[in-house]
């Protein structure tokens, strides 16, 4: 990155840090799709690790954010060991930094049981379509998991917890910006390397004394690591968790297009893309909410059509035309 | 430059057109308020897209009509105002789905500024939208949700009106009753679909049937979405199935249907939820949808003030009836009436209007709230007859009709 870069970056940064303290800004829209578009970005980097950079298409990553947003929620809902714990202080897992990373780690270590199976034997659209799978079984099992999960409706934590979307909002910029330096320098490593010539040639890549599968494992899980985190945060937004809301398949669907529109396999990419995808999906539903779905369409359709590597190569391709 | 510092000044460049794009969209909010102290503007998450905006249609077409009449009526009456205010409704598209509910409200919450806000459908969609209102301390109004979703949350900014799910899945059981021996039921079968909402009728309609002295010959789940359903026919056939308690959406039954008439497989009391109340059931199935049961909130043949108006007023636009339309009315009416008790659109205020009292002459007859919000309204079962709905239970004229053999139809 270069100086001007670098220094543009921190001053968006700063500018979007500070934009809570505005007056009236916490009230105004524009806040909440700030704080939706940043939790789109960390799932969309988060699909971006694993499919842009390691070259496998996961389609699993609303199973992962699912896990994220369920542990928290049985943590903090009191439906566990420490329930009395949460009696006595309802407030007491609300933004609480270890929820939030044990939503992570669980994500990550259902990535990694499911991952060895699928990534050793599977390639391509067999392992795309095995991972779609497994969000269906996670999704039947929290359906089936009596008191624990809920079961069908799921569990709802104490809206009385919220004062402000302030904390919301600064956690998701918190984690957006985490993740895209988190990712800049995993792929500067010796491990960002071998993730790109697994993707580029696996056999390659095997001859040359990388372990594959390892390599492949590890940016699954850490894929779903974000996921669950971000599912994790996503709890603190909405209070309820129910399976037909945080294993819906758009947690999937939407980071993929997002990623797909603003550049597979690059850093800013999947932010830029959740920026403009959710401002077209948003203002859409606004302007005219009877036919949104046709302007969302159709945008996808021409950003496929016009954009078919991303907003991101846009400009690479107008300089070297 | 190198590729990679190109791309990355690019996105830079891109993201800060981004954000004025987004301050764009503040700034579209801010025009899109209203002119405070004018009008009192009401907002309700709908499904106008995805798989429930069937039930949507007919909930935004009452919403619209109950906001009409009040206007036609001189508007709200609001004390702080010191005179009655028009109503203007706006909506915003929930998709079906629990997590865009929250955004649809805060678009209707922070976009289009409303006053108060009116309930989508569906249970957890609802408890979703609760939430959110709480939150942001905006009163949200609700029917078509289970009080044992709401009541445990405690929610001081909405209130719900709607049946119990026990009580509700008792209805069958209840006809049956008043049935001649000869006609009840021998070997009843449940099918519920493979979902959320199936797993919790399937329980509530086990416990039912428990309390009633029947079991079930078949307790199957339901695969949504298949096209083959021989097997499951098949099965029910073979156990002798005399009464069938369906629970899916309206693709799905109707396909079973169609099916269970290709095969010669016929019930003669068939008692459909979810799938079966719509208009477009009865327009896929024709006169096949006759003697088939299905539920309901709501009846045009009640007696109440406004019912009968009311449903002729749908049936002359969509020359069909609803089994629905009443209890949204009923919604937008006790929220107007609660807004004109309070004397102005406060949250807190419009709360002391509803909890623990009494709202009369409402399409739904006269809704008693407790002191958690809550007041109860019967479930509805209906017989299809000819392409209308021809209320049974609670109270209904019409006598139940078993259904003989399909080539005897």
């Amino acid at each position: 990155m270069s100086r001007a870069s670098r220094w543009i970056a921190i001053v968006v940064v700063a500018v979007l840090a500070l934009l809570p303290f505005l007056p009236g800004a916490v009230d105004a829209y524009y806040f909440s799709f700030l704080f939706f578009v940043s939790l789109y970005a960390v799932m969309a980097q988060s699909w971006n690790l694993v499919a842009g950079y390691g070259g496998q298409i996961s389609l699993g990553s609303h199973a992962f954010f699912g896990l994220g947003a369920y542990t928290t929620a049985i943590l903090w809902s009191g439906n566990h060991l420490w329930g009395s714990l949460y009696d006595s202080h309802p407030n007491i897992y609300y933004f609480d930094p270890v929820t939030m990373l044990l939503g992570g780690f669980v994500a990550a270590l259902a990535a990694v049981l499911i991952g060895l199976p699928l990534l050793s034997k599977l390639h391509g659209d067999y392992f795309a379509l095995g991972t779609l799978g497994f969000g269906e079984i996670v999704k039947v099992i929290f359906v089936n998991g009596g008191d624990f999960t809920g079961g069908a409706f799921g569990i709802v934590a104490p809206a009385s917890s919220f004062d402000t979307l302030r904390p919301h909002y600064w956690v998701g910029l918190g984690l957006m910006v985490a993740t895209a330096l988190a990712i800049h320098a995993l792929m500067r490593s010796r491990y960002g390397l071998a993730l790109i010539a697994v993707r580029d040639d696996e056999m390659a890549a095997s001859a040359n004394g990388i372990d594959t599968l390892k390599v492949k494992v590890a940016a699954f899980a850490g894929s779903a690591f974000i996921a669950g985190v971000a599912g994790s945060l996503y709890t603190f937004y909405i209070f309820h968790v129910g399976p037909d809301s945080v294993f819906d398949l758009d947690w999937m669907l939407l980071p993929l297009m997002m990623t797909v529109v603003g550049g597979t396999g690059t850093l800013l990419g999947p932010i830029l893309g959740a920026l403009v995808m959710y401002a077209v999906f948003d203002l859409a539903r606004i302007v005219v909410p009877d036919y949104h779905p046709v302007i969302s369409g159709l945008t996808i359709i021409l950003a496929m059509l016009f954009l078919p590597k991303g907003l991101m190569r846009v400009g690479k391709r107008l300089k070297t035309a | 430059m190198k590729p990679g510092r190109m791309e990355m000044e690019i996105s830079l460049k891109g993201m800060l057109a981004g954000l004025l794009l987004s301050s764009a969209l503040g700034l579209g909010g801010t025009l899109v308020a209203n002119a405070a102290g004018d009008e009192i503007v009401i907002g309700a998450p709908i499904s106008l897209t995805g798989p429930l905006a069937g039930d949507g249609k007919e909930q935004k077409w009452a919403y619209e009509q109950a906001v009409a009449d009040i206007n036609k009526a001189g508007g709200i009456m609001v004390k702080a105002a010191g005179k009655k205010l028009p109503v203007r409704l706006v909506v915003a598209d929930d998709e079906s789905s629990e997590g865009k509910v929250a955004s649809a409200l805060e678009n209707l919450i922070k976009v289009q500024k409303v006053d108060a806000l009116l309930s989508t459908h569906s249970g957890p969609m609802n408890i979703a939208g609760a939430i959110v209102a709480e939150k942001y301390k905006k009163f949200y109004m609700i029917t078509t949700a289970f009080p044992f979703e709401w009541q445990p949350l405690k929610l001081k900014y909405s209130a719900l009106f709607f049946f119990h799910p026990g009580p509700g899945a008792e209805v069958p059981f209840q006809i049956w009753d008043k049935l001649p021996a000869n006609e009840k039921p021998k070997h009843p079968a449940l099918v519920s679909e493979d979902s959320p909402d199936g797993k919790g009728f399937g329980g509530a309609f086990e416990a039912a049937a428990k309390k009633y002295g029947y079991s079930f010959a078949v307790d199957d789940p339901w695969a949504i979405g298949a096209t083959d359903y021989s097997a499951l026919i098949t099965k029910l056939k073979a156990s002798d199935v005399d009464a069938m308690l369906v629970f899916g959406s309206p693709a799905d039954t109707v396909t079973l249907l169609r099916q269970m008439k290709e095969l010669g497989f016929s019930v003669p009391y068939l008692h459909g939820w979810k799938g079966t109340w719509t208009g477009e059931f009865h327009e896929a199935l024709g006169p096949d949808s006759d003697y088939i049961l299905t539920d309901g909130f709501w009846s045009a043949s009640y007696p109440y003030k406004g019912a009968k108006e009311l449903g002729d007023r749908y049936e002359a636009e969509f020359k069909k009836d609803s089994v629905t339309v009443g209890a949204f009315y009923a919604n937008a009416q006790v929220l107007a009436q609660a807004i004109e008790k309070a004397g102005s659109t406060d949250a807190a205020a419009i709360h002391d209007a509803i909890f623990g009292q009494e709202f009369k002459d409402t399409v739904v007859g006269d809704l008693k709230f407790d002191e958690t919000g809550f007041a109860l309204i019967p479930s509805v079962a209906t017989q299809w007859w000819q392409g209308k709905h021809q209320l049974i239970y609670p109270d209904g004229n019409w006598t139940y009709k078993p259904a003989p053999a399909w080539d005897k139809r």
